[in-house]
């Protein structure tokens, strides 16, 4: 009886401890989220209807900003795990100066968004610095302007957003990388798997964990992307995130941008979901 | 022994030193524009050395009394909010990190869950209800506004960090006759103190970056990270790197200063700021 309230008082403790967190992510996250779901799925005087969706259906900017979305993830999320990937194979081994590149390589990551997106808006400029470099290079004539729309405004985001973020991938490469015991490399040597080989029946299968979380945390942010197109590529090319603030900011629309953003949790949900699900699959047919 | 395996492509060098030189280059254009004058940047064929050095526009910056607000708010949100968030999440991480591992593991998922959803989702309503609540434009709503990215983070690194704390100090210390709340302030705390200004400083870089919660939250008492966006959308190139350098300044710092922590993986996934 006694050990039983001593229980219950130190459980009481406990509890009253963590209530400041919960109630905190409560109300400054689960609740807003509820709310803005709630915001697409009303009228502005806050009866049920469907009708914001079927507007953002039918407004051309909002497909425009779905589609940019998906291709900025896919491309962007593809190119970062790459560049990655190698950078950090590359800087497990010992050579001189070692330190000394892994310690430039974080530079980007000393860098607040904003301000990368301004940073790159010098390079991307069409009176920018990379225009003058491929001019002095010889490779182009007229200067080139990266912001008119399509594919090439897409490629500007998603190269300012790898120069943001690589290092990060590189950083989290890094460290499942140094986990995989040097030993499996030398008995795969003793039996004649070096190189390629190696590479595809030992690291990738090891770092798999490594790459799992990091293909997550970074899907998740190039879904939500929002200041380096803001930047970038102004309203000529949307994403959702740009498209969900224009629609509050500009047309003082709650509902519609609630819509949106709605329609942004949702993708960012279903996606990380059925990778984990892909994911789980895979490891569970291996055993 | 090297093995084959290990010994490094002769291509991997020149790739890294190319790498590298991408990561940098931006860093020192925007400080090389900041310190350009106006005939070597807005041209068709900009210079990417210097050719005349110049403080006028960090001149201007100063001189513009401009300054002063953005950047006191600023520093003054980022320490409200690192000091709150301490305060919430150091008795809540405790806990966490001594329950049972199934149920700790699920607590922290369902943290880290909560930072799926993209900030326009959240930063909507939170406007709309500032609105109502005359929260707009202070000081005290955008700290609160920016504890919701802040917490979660801040709550995930002390739980790593009491993790590391045995709890047969705290056995040994209710023995002696300590209670619960003694034990914590002078056997856990002075322990996790090091974890605990680690994850400080990482917090109080989110909140000085913050942008998006402060574009919802803000309609003329800008933060620097918005007076930032203003120069950007004035087209003002200079002033829009001076201030850009004065923001990035101490963050490069701290970055370079954490470098060691930051090598521990899952810290990096937080600070991309």
């Amino acid at each position: 009886m006694k050990s039983a309230t001593l229980s219950w008082r130190r459980h009481g403790f406990g509890l009253l401890l963590l209530v400041p967190l919960v109630a905190y992510v409560f109300g400054f996250t689960l609740l807003p989220v509820l709310q803005s779901i709630t915001y697409g799925f009303t009228t502005a005087a806050g009866d049920f209807t469907l009708e914001n969706y079927r507007v953002l259906f039918a407004n051309s900017q909002f497909l425009a900003a779905m589609r940019n979305t998906l291709l900025i993830t896919v491309i962007g999320l593809t190119l970062e795990m790459a560049v990655g990937l190698g950078l950090a194979l590359i800087l497990t081994r010992e050579f001189k100066l070692r330190g000394l590149f892994r310690s430039l390589m974080l530079i980007p990551m000393g860098v607040p968004t904003i301000v990368s997106g301004v940073t790159l808006m010098y390079v991307f400029d069409s009176s920018g610095y990379l225009n003058e470099l491929l001019f002095r290079l010889g490779l182009i004539k007229l200067p080139i302007d990266f912001a008119t729309g399509g594919l090439r405004t897409l490629m500007m985001v998603v190269f300012a957003d790898m120069w943001k973020v690589v290092p990060v991938v590189v950083l989290l490469m890094l460290a499942g990388l140094e986990s995989i015991p040097d030993e499996l490399y030398e008995a795969a040597a003793v039996d004649g798997a070096t190189g390629w080989r190696a590479f595809w029946r030992i690291t990738l299968p090891l770092l798999k964990p490594a790459i799992t979380m990091t293909v997550i945390l970074r899907g998740v942010d190039t879904f939500r992307i929002f200041e380096l197109p803001l930047i970038l590529a102004g309203r000529v090319n949307p994403v959702l995130a740009t498209f969900a603030y224009t629609e509050y900011n500009q047309y003082h629309n709650n509902n519609t941008s609630g819509a949106a953003a709605t329609f942004l949790m949702g993708l960012i949900v279903i996606c990380v979901v059925a990778y984990l699900v892909l994911v789980e699959r895979e490891r569970k047919a291996k055993v | 022994m090297i093995t084959n395996s290990r010994r490094l492509s002769p291509w991997a060098i020149p790739l890294l030193i190319f790498a590298t030189l991408l990561f940098v280059t931006p860093v020192y254009l925007m400080f090389k524009v900041s310190f350009s004058s106006p005939a070597e940047v807005l041209t068709a064929h900009p210079t990417f050395w210097f050719k005349e050095f110049t403080l006028k526009h960090w001149q201007q910056v100063l001189a513009s009394g401009n300054l002063t607000a953005p950047l006191l708010k600023s520093l003054s949100v980022a320490t409200m909010a690192t000091l709150l968030a301490l305060l919430i999440c150091t008795p809540g991480a405790y806990v966490i990190s001594r329950m049972r591992p199934a149920i700790k593991y699920t607590v922290v998922l369902a943290l880290f869950f909560t930072r799926m959803f993209p900030d326009v989702g959240i930063a909507l309503p939170i406007a709309v209800t500032f609105i109502k609540w005359n929260l707009l434009d202070t000081q005290f709503g955008l700290v609160l506004a920016h504890l919701t990215k802040i917490l979660p983070f801040i709550a995930w690194v002390l739980v790593g960090t009491f993790d590391t704390i045995p709890d047969d100090l705290e056995k040994a210390a209710w023995v002696d006759g300590a209670n619960r709340i003694q034990t914590l302030i002078k056997v856990i705390l002075p322990l996790a103190a090091p974890g605990m200004a680690v994850a400080a400083m990482l917090v109080w870089l989110d909140s000085w970056n913050e942008f998006t919660f402060s574009l919802y939250l803000t309609l003329g008492k800008n933060t620097l990270p918005l007076q930032t966006y203003y120069y950007v959308v004035r087209g003002n190139w200079f002033q829009a790197a001076a201030y850009s350098g004065l923001l990035t300044v101490p963050v490069l710092f701290v970055t370079m200063l954490l470098q060691r922590y930051l090598r521990s993986g899952y810290l990096a996934g937080s600070l991309k700021g």
